[in-house]
């Protein structure tokens, strides 16, 4: 009975010390994902266009407001926004000092030198829920990324797989290739495949190489993430390495839809999706698809 | 610009006829050998050598890989350093400049803008070919170049400033471009930090029948172009058709170097160190130059490249061999400035100067006056917000904007006045704060805090900043303490290391690092970080400064004719210089560190205050300051509302508003 009461009391007080913000705007493109993914839309994001382009799913309102540059959102129309709170990622935290002059300003890292991109996206999605008083819709969307991730690895179990580059295309001679701390790396270990690339990568998770770098692991196939740009397709099409390269003399390379590879959990949910419909399509007829 | 006196004299038996680049050449060689020998042997057994490198076995990816890409990304090394060095040699030749190179007529920075246009906006011409895209923004740029210096007659001086004028404009506007589509965009920052990685000889079977065309079209013009050793009218009474020749031999080393960098991407400096080095080493005569820059060329850049590939791990992925080439050779050029027989403190030739003077200046300082005093108001009032434009002067916003406006008048006087100093010393016009490696330097010192101490407050950015410029200041004197401050070579030592700070820039924008990107707004001249104590320090700091220059403008005006002349009329030569150069490093710090390196304001103002007539040194260190305040200040109010509500930095609208004007007063005298 007492407990119930000091349960009932805790249960009254909380909202009444300290109302979670309603009114948030960010400049960083894998919060705002991870807003919409609790079920919260944030007031004002930065680049909207980019974030559009580049991002697309989940897709944000017509309302929300643009902010501007990402490193340098717009001052005076924040300020007009009247936000009660504004997330931003540590590579922004220059603009801190400006920024909490208008809202209390709230870091949160999807990426750290040290940490693995997955857990940090769930991480994020944990602080985040915390910090909008949305703890409950938090832990439904990782245990259903999870869930959902799991599934995935299960039918990949019917489908074994060779070791897997994931890659985009810079132009006809590089490429990034995705490896360890990328985003892409929690979702190859959760649903069972191996990355080809074990090479070093930056801050973000991916190493910038020529196209030569793929022939160090002859057994691998490559997903490369789409849009292909505009020079690629044809400088590949051109170029005699890359035509010999066995992953694509064996057909072993395949293009996968847009994903932002810097995002959070729902861009992880997304890819694995990807990866379930590409790898257990009907198997290619070897050599169909010499180049992308 | 100077014409090299070593140069006009030939045959002069001063340099022993024995000094040649011939064993600098072999010993570069030979290493490059070295490893390339040392990577085959580690890639293959010697017994596959041979059949690899000409018909590889179509199922082993070693050999494929040795065939399809080591190989041929060796002989691009080679080739392109052969090219650039040789455009280089062209370039300086017929600017008789030594500083002249495919860097300085902006051929670079017209091709990256072309090429990042074409992606944001017509990506099918990037899948027709991206070469001609480069080709046609590198050309472009270059012809803008000739326009700008065509009334008088493509002289060699004028050529230089509205190279690097339209170098730096184009360059703003890539860099704008890149700030607000980041994104879209990576493809062209690797090829602007120039990557010779290949996958195939479709690079090689490109640029080798071009380089060839230009050597036969080259040869008819050797004699005539050895005959630009001498000066303007000793050429012309031997018949020289001067204007047509020197277009003829720009043109083809634009070519030339436009052919590179379509193919490979920006490869800085040694198209301006392979010739220089040439020079020094006793290749005296142009005829020599042409062949043993080159041969340095291929040399520097193949080893450059080896080298990089043999580091592998994780440097060879972080650096760029275009970007390295330009880390390596600042410090070697550095090594050898004092080793370059460069004679200075002669007047220039007029080539550059306006003469006209207003007759009363100032009547034209009021009028400027007036115009900041009817600015400011309205740089403050008249804004966009959440629901469109609107005229407000009221607290909220005037706490948003004041610091701005305030931080952007600062630092346009202390640009402009840090321009007249350095330009009025060196009595040359291309002469900058950014020229003189202070900005640069100043910057350096404030990136190695951002990665170091993230988030440092001013009191640790004031002493850093100011510490690297006055760094560089003391390499200038210590450096050039023999020769008395000769003016090419501080022009020189700060040429190289506005050389090392852009790779290091590059480097970091091409490897992807995520703190790159805020570097890049604030490297393009941002008021957004400066808070109001900050603002009115820095204010309070220029007009001080300000003051203290005044004194000096005896100085400024005798020191521009010439160390003789200064001399006799009792100027102490040293003392004055080091005085003035150490005011101009300190303004430039002050700048550097709240709005970034933007620069242009520097070479802008001075300019353009003779351009009004305001020619004597009082005058121009006034209207100079005035009209650096205007220039920002307009700059600012532009990028806070053209793309509202995307803020574009003020030293990039700043390079865009002033370059823009400047161009059209370059063009119609």
């Amino acid at each position: 009975m007492r407990a119930l009461f000091a349960a009932l009391l805790l249960a009254l007080a909380t909202p009444l010390a300290a109302a979670p913000p309603q009114r948030i705007a960010t400049v960083d493109w894998g919060l705002a994902e991870t807003l919409l993914g609790l079920g919260v839309t944030p007031v004002g994001v930065a680049q909207l266009d980019g974030y559009r382009r580049w991002v697309g799913a989940p897709a944000l309102p017509a309302e929300v407001v643009d902010l501007g540059l990402r490193v340098e959102p717009n001052l005076e129309l924040l300020a007009e926004l009247k936000p009660e709170l504004i997330l931003i990622s540590p590579q922004f935290e220059n603009a801190r000092p400006r920024l909490e002059r208008i809202a209390p300003v709230q870091s949160l890292a999807l990426f750290t030198p040290d940490g693995e991109a997955y857990s940090g996206a769930q991480r994020v999605v944990r602080e985040l829920a915390g910090l909008l008083g949305r703890e409950a819709a938090g832990e439904a969307l990782i245990a259903r990324v999870d869930a959902r991730l799991a599934a995935v690895r299960a039918r990949l179990a019917e489908h074994p797989q060779p070791p897997l580059y994931v890659a985009s295309f810079l132009d006809a001679r590089h490429v990034r290739l995705f490896g360890a701390q990328s985003l892409y790396q929690g979702v190859l270990e959760r649903v069972g495949l191996q990355n080809a690339w074990c090479g070093r990568t930056n801050y973000w998770g991916f190493a910038q190489v020529g196209i030569e770098r793929l022939a160090e692991r002859p057994e691998a196939a490559l997903l490369y993430l789409e849009p292909l740009p505009p020079d690629a397709a044809r400088g590949l099409a051109a170029s005699p390495l890359w035509q010999r390269l066995p992953l694509v003399r064996a057909g072993r390379a395949h293009a996968l839809p847009p994903v932002w590879s810097f995002n959070g959990l729902l861009a992880a949910e997304r890819f694995a999706g990807l990866l379930e419909a590409q790898l257990t399509a009907t198997p290619p007829s070897d050599s169909a698809r010499p180049q992308p | 610009m100077t014409d090299l006196p070593s140069a006009a004299l030939p045959a002069t038996a001063t340099q022993p006829a024995s000094r040649t680049p011939l064993p600098l050449c072999l010993v570069l060689l030979l290493a490059a050998a070295a490893l390339a020998g040392a990577d085959l042997a580690a890639r293959l057994p010697a017994a596959q050598w041979l059949p690899a490198l000409f018909a590889p076995a179509a199922d082993d990816m070693r050999q494929l890989l040795l065939h399809f890409s080591w190989l041929p990304r060796l002989c691009m090394a080679a080739l392109c350093g052969a090219a650039l060095a040789l455009a280089g040699t062209l370039m300086q030749q017929v600017l008789r400049n030594p500083l002249a190179s495919p860097g300085t007529l902006g051929v670079a920075s017209g091709a990256q803008l072309a090429l990042a246009l074409a992606t944001l906006w017509a990506p099918q011409l990037l899948v027709d070919g991206r070469e001609w895209v480069a080709l046609a923004g590198g050309g472009l740029a270059t012809l803008l170049v000739f326009a700008l210096a065509w009334r008088r007659g493509l002289a060699p001086l004028t050529v230089i400033l509205a190279g690097l004028v339209v170098g730096l404009y184009l360059g703003a506007l890539a860099k704008g471009l890149m700030l607000a589509r980041e994104q879209d965009l990576s493809a062209v920052f690797i090829w602007g930090s120039g990557s010779l990685s290949q996958n195939g000889w479709q690079g090689v079977t490109f640029l080798l029948p071009r380089l060839a065309v230009a050597l036969l079209l080259l040869l008819p013009l050797l004699r005539p172009l050895a005959l630009l050793e001498l000066d303007d009218s000793g050429a012309r009474s031997l018949g020289v058709p001067l204007g047509l020749l020197r277009f003829i031999g720009l043109a083809l080393a634009v070519y030339v170097s436009a052919c590179v960098t379509s193919s490979v991407g920006v490869i800085g400096f040694i198209g301006l160190a392979a010739p220089a080095i040439a020079r020094l080493l006793g290749a005296r005569r142009f005829g020599q130059r042409l062949l043993w820059a080159p041969l340095l060329g291929a040399a520097l850049l193949l080893l450059t490249d080896l080298t990089i590939q043999r580091l592998a791990g994780p440097l060879a992925e972080l650096l760029p061999t275009g970007a390295a080439t330009a880390l390596l050779g600042a410090p070697l050029l550095l090594w050898l400035l004092p080793r370059l027989q460069l004679t200075g403190g002669r007047p220039q030739p007029a080539a550059g100067a306006a003469a006209w003077r207003h007759p009363r200046p100032r009547q034209r300082l009021a009028l400027l006056g007036a115009l900041l005093l009817l600015g400011v108001p309205l740089a403050l009032g008249v804004g966009q917000g959440l629901h469109g434009w609107g005229w407000q002067l009221d607290g909220a916003l005037l706490d948003w904007r004041l610091p701005r406006v305030v931080v952007a008048l600062a630092a346009g006087v202390l640009l402009a006045l840090a321009g007249t100093l350095v330009q009025r010393l060196t009595a040359n016009p291309m002469a900058s704060p950014e020229v003189l490696g202070l900005g640069a330097s100043a910057a350096l010192g404030l990136v190695a805090l951002l990665f170091l101490l993230p988030g440092a407050g001013l009191a640790l950015k004031l002493p850093l900043g100011a510490g690297g410029a006055l760094a560089v200041l003391l390499l200038i004197v210590a450096m050039s303490h023999r020769s008395g401050f000769a003016p090419e070579r501080v022009l020189l030592i700060g040429i190289a290391l506005t050389a090392f700070f852009d790779a290091l820039q590059v480097i970091l924008l091409a490897g992807g690092d995520p703190r790159g990107q805020s570097l890049l707004g604030w490297m393009s001249g941002s008021t957004y970080f400066v808070d109001a104590p900050t603002a009115w320090t820095l204010l309070a700091g220029a007009l001080l400064l300000l003051a203290a220059t005044l004194p000096c403008a005896r100085w400024l005006e005798l020191l521009p004719l010439g160390e003789g002349s200064a001399r006799a009329l009792g100027v102490p030569l040293g003392r004055s210089r080091l005085c003035l150069l150490l005011l101009a490093a300190l303004m430039t710090a002050g700048a550097t560190l709240v709005v970034g390196p933007l620069s242009f304001v520097g070479l802008l103002a001075p300019h353009l205050a003779r351009l009004l007539g305001l020619t004597r040194a009082l005058p121009q260190l006034l209207g100079a300051s005035l009209l650096g305040a205007l220039t920002l200040l307009l700059a600012d109010w532009l990028g806070r509302n053209l793309l509202f509500p995307l803020q574009l930095p003020a030293g990039l609208l700043a390079s865009l508003v002033g370059g823009a004007y400047f161009m059209f007063c370059l063009g119609r005298r």
